[in-house]
């Protein structure tokens, strides 16, 4: 049910499209495929949210740290299509605080890159 | 290295803990130090990999340190270390407690071959202190970021419970789409890993898969689920949530990993279905559900239950009024309702035809104001609310929207609540407008008698007929053949019409049924389909009548210039057949028999002007002394001869 549907790099930019509930395994996923891509020394990514309609604490917590590991490396981290359960869980946890979030790829990608 | 300012640089290039620690580590590595930090996973988050926990678990500080705040490394020490099998300690080397409330978590270790033991000494107090500072930042950052976290999902609990309120308040049907929208809350709120929705299936008793996230929904929708075990059992006996650790209900618990929780969807206390969340998440994997987490499911199942109590009632609602309107609609009696302030609650499509209302301008308004003009319709609904009594009113005369006037056959009946108080005054009216004018056609055909008898019974219409006693009547010109072949068609026919429209009338004045015109001749039944008291009384007064309106036809002729006519009757009184003669398609109510045949042979023997009854007839005649006896008749197929009565114009 929850995966990583596609990860692209374009101008700079990690994309990282997922499908599905964003809880405990997804949220693993992300962070694994995102610290395997830092360690390669990329620092901006994308996350693409737009088949994921579900969240729970413990998916949003792990994006937490994500974002906490990509400050370490003075990278950065963004949101787009965003379902509106998703948007409001990552709003109470503090997500956005931190990071943008964009209505499409399209317009992330013109205002990152 | 020269001095403490590098260390110190070091740790202050980085922010956090772990890249201080490591940065640390490298710096001295890179100047030939080692350097190990020992602390117990209480302080740090168990995600720096940099302790050794088996290590720090054995040791015993007071042994090593015994009031001291560090040691220097000697002999004993290092056996006491090897002992425990921690890590390769050289003896020189500095290890610094490091104190977490005053109470000693672990120790720093640093030792260089180049290094004095001042130095050592030094830097590791002062390394000691820095971190210790630092342990007390980070275990305070760190409360305060579990403290947000548990406010933070307190608030999800709270946003999901209104979420769910709100998707249930803006849904008025159990829709899938309903219950797959409560499961992805619900399943979120709780951290669960996997959940269903299952609803009974009132017409199998089953449970069907309604909603899922997370679970094979093609294995679960081939198994029968039933409450007689299991989950389901537990849960139409407890009727409140419950936490499932083990269970024997294969069927639903197969997808669980560690336990679950199972919350009935009651409906009068009756259970309707179930929401099952499996396997709680943790950050650090599978956990259990606890009382806590029972207690926000129940919460949020018992919103539904209710609003799926609140939906089953609408339905059902909405299911009677549809059923009741679909009844109203198709009767074809009008109903109007009018409520105890006198404003129209409800009219049918057939009062609406009636009036030629538009529903929705009448509904809600006053009758005073609907029913203007129909002054005494009113009056009669006024005297039903006062009175409390049932009014009936047959061919009411009514105005519709139009002011055409209309007749209906009216009930005004005041209405009763449960409590026995008025409630308003129901109308139920027939139109008789649309009878009133088959009635009006056929009669130009036909008897009144028939037409009253075929809207009154459907039945009679039917092909076949049954034996009864009749009075038959025949009229016929004397003469006519010849007389109309010395006049123009037009003429004959204008003679032929005015002449029976005159004995017509007569006809229907004394209760005949015009069976039927045979050329000049009419055939008239009296006692069918409708008896009176004497029919042969009145088929004889309705010969006489004929005979006197004949003689005002003839004048009326005379004055146009046409011939006069001269009539014979004959009547006859017995057994008949009587009924629908015919096909289907074209059928005549008439009688037939040797009653009928004699009532012909008694009009042919009469003279014109002459009545010629038979002897069934006279004997039934209340006055008698009008006709005299004639000479007996032979009659064809009779072999006596017959006795017969005349009367002469």
């Amino acid at each position: 049910m929850s995966k990583i549907l596609n990860v692209e790099e374009a101008n700079g930019l990690v994309i990282i499209s997922t499908s599905g509930y964003l809880n405990k395994d997804l949220g693993e996923e992300i962070q694994k495929v995102s610290t395997e891509y830092v360690d390669k020394g990329s620092t901006s990514f994308l996350l693409n949210l737009s088949q994921s309609n579900i969240v729970n604490s413990i998916g949003a917590s792990i994006i937490i740290e994500v974002i906490e590991n990509l400050q370490e490396v003075d990278g950065d981290l963004a949101f787009c299509e965003l379902a509106p359960i998703i948007e409001k869980t990552f709003n109470i946890m503090g997500l956005t605080k931190y990071c943008k979030t964009f209505s499409s790829q399209k317009e992330a990608l013109e205002a990152l890159s | 290295m020269s001095d403490l300012s590098e260390v110190y640089n070091v740790l202050n290039k980085k922010k956090s803990l772990r890249a201080k620690i490591l940065s640390l580590s490298f710096f001295f590595n890179q100047n030939n130090y080692v350097f190990k930090l020992f602390c117990s996973s209480t302080v740090f988050s168990q995600r720096f990999e940099i302790q050794d926990q088996t290590f720090i678990k054995k040791i015993n500080f007071n042994k090593v340190f015994g009031e001291e705040t560090f040691k220097i490394i000697d002999t004993k020490d290092l056996l006491y270390f090897n002992e425990l099998d921690g890590f390769d300690f050289q003896k020189n080397g500095v290890c610094s407690i490091m104190y977490f409330f005053k109470k000693p978590v672990g120790f720093l270790y640093l030792f260089s071959k180049n290094e004095s033991e001042d130095k050592l000494l030094n830097i590791s107090q002062f390394l000691s202190y820095y971190f210790d500072g630092i342990i007390r930042q980070f275990h305070m950052e760190s409360k305060l970021k579990n403290k947000t976290l548990t406010l933070q999902n307190k608030l999800l609990e709270i946003e999901s419970i209104f979420n769910i309120t709100e998707l249930l308040n803006s849904h008025n049907s159990n829709s899938s789409d309903l219950y797959q929208d409560i499961l992805f809350y619900i399943i979120s709120t709780l951290n669960a890993s996997k959940a269903i929705i299952l609803l009974k299936n009132i017409k199998s008793g089953s449970y069907d898969l309604i909603a899922s996230v997370g679970v094979n929904t093609e294995e679960l929708n081939k198994k029968m689920i039933r409450d007689t075990k299991g989950i389901l059992s537990d849960l139409k006996e407890s009727k409140s949530s419950l936490i499932i650790n083990n269970t024997d209900d294969y069927i639903l618990s197969k997808f669980s990993e560690s336990n679950c929780m199972a919350s009935p969807i009651l409906s009068q206390k009756t259970l309707h279905g179930a929401i099952i969340a499996y396997d709680k998440e943790s950050r650090q994997g599978s956990s259990m559900f606890d009382n806590f987490d029972l207690r926000l499911f129940d919460n949020i199942t018992k919103k539904i239950s209710l609003s799926f109590d609140n939906i089953l009632l609408l339905d059902s609602l909405t299911e009677s009024k549809k059923s009741i309107d679909n009844i109203m609609s198709s009767i074809s009696t009008g109903i109007i309702k009018i409520d105890i302030l006198g404003e129209i609650d409800y009219i049918n499509s057939s009062a609406t035809k009636v009036f030629g209302f538009d529903k929705d301008i009448i509904i809600g308004n006053h009758y005073f104001i609907i029913f203007e003009g129909n002054d005494r319709l009113i009056s009669l609904i006024e005297k039903t609310e006062i009175e409390k009594k049932i009014i009936f009113e047959n061919n009411f005369e009514i105005l519709d929207l139009n002011k055409k006037p209309l007749q209906i056959n009216l009930t005004i009946s005041p209405v009763f609540d449960e409590n026995n108080d008025n409630s308003g005054v129901v109308l139920s009216f027939e139109d008789l407008s649309g009878i009133n004018k088959v009635k009006s056609t056929f009669k130009k055909y036909v008897s009144e008698n028939i037409v009253d008898e075929l809207l009154k019974n459907e039945n009679s219409l039917e092909l076949g007929g049954k034996e009864e006693d009749v009075c038959v009547l025949f009229a016929d010109i004397r003469g006519f053949t010849s007389l109309s072949e010395k006049m123009d068609p037009p003429k004959v026919v204008y003679v032929l019409n005015n002449y029976f429209q005159s004995m017509i009338d007569v006809i229907f004045k004394y209760s005949g049924t015009l069976d039927k015109i045979i050329g000049d001749e009419l055939m008239v039944l009296y006692g069918v389909p409708i008896r009176a008291e004497n029919d042969c009384q009145n088929a004889v007064d309705s010969a006489i009548a004929m005979l006197d309106s004949l003689g005002d036809f003839n004048k009326k002729m005379n004055n146009e210039g046409l011939p006069q006519l001269n009539i014979g009757i004959g009547i006859n009184f017995g057994k008949v057949v009587s009924g629908n003669i015919g096909s289907r398609q074209q059928m005549n109510y008439t009688v037939i028999g040797d009653n009928v045949n004699l009532a012909a042979r008694l009009c042919s023997s009469a003279k014109g002007g002459e009545i010629s009854i038979s002897k069934s007839v006279y004997e039934k005649l209340n006055i008698k002394d009008a006709f005299t006896k004639r000479a007996p008749i032979m009659v064809k197929g009779k072999e006596k001869p017959i006795d017969n009565w005349s009367i002469q114009n």
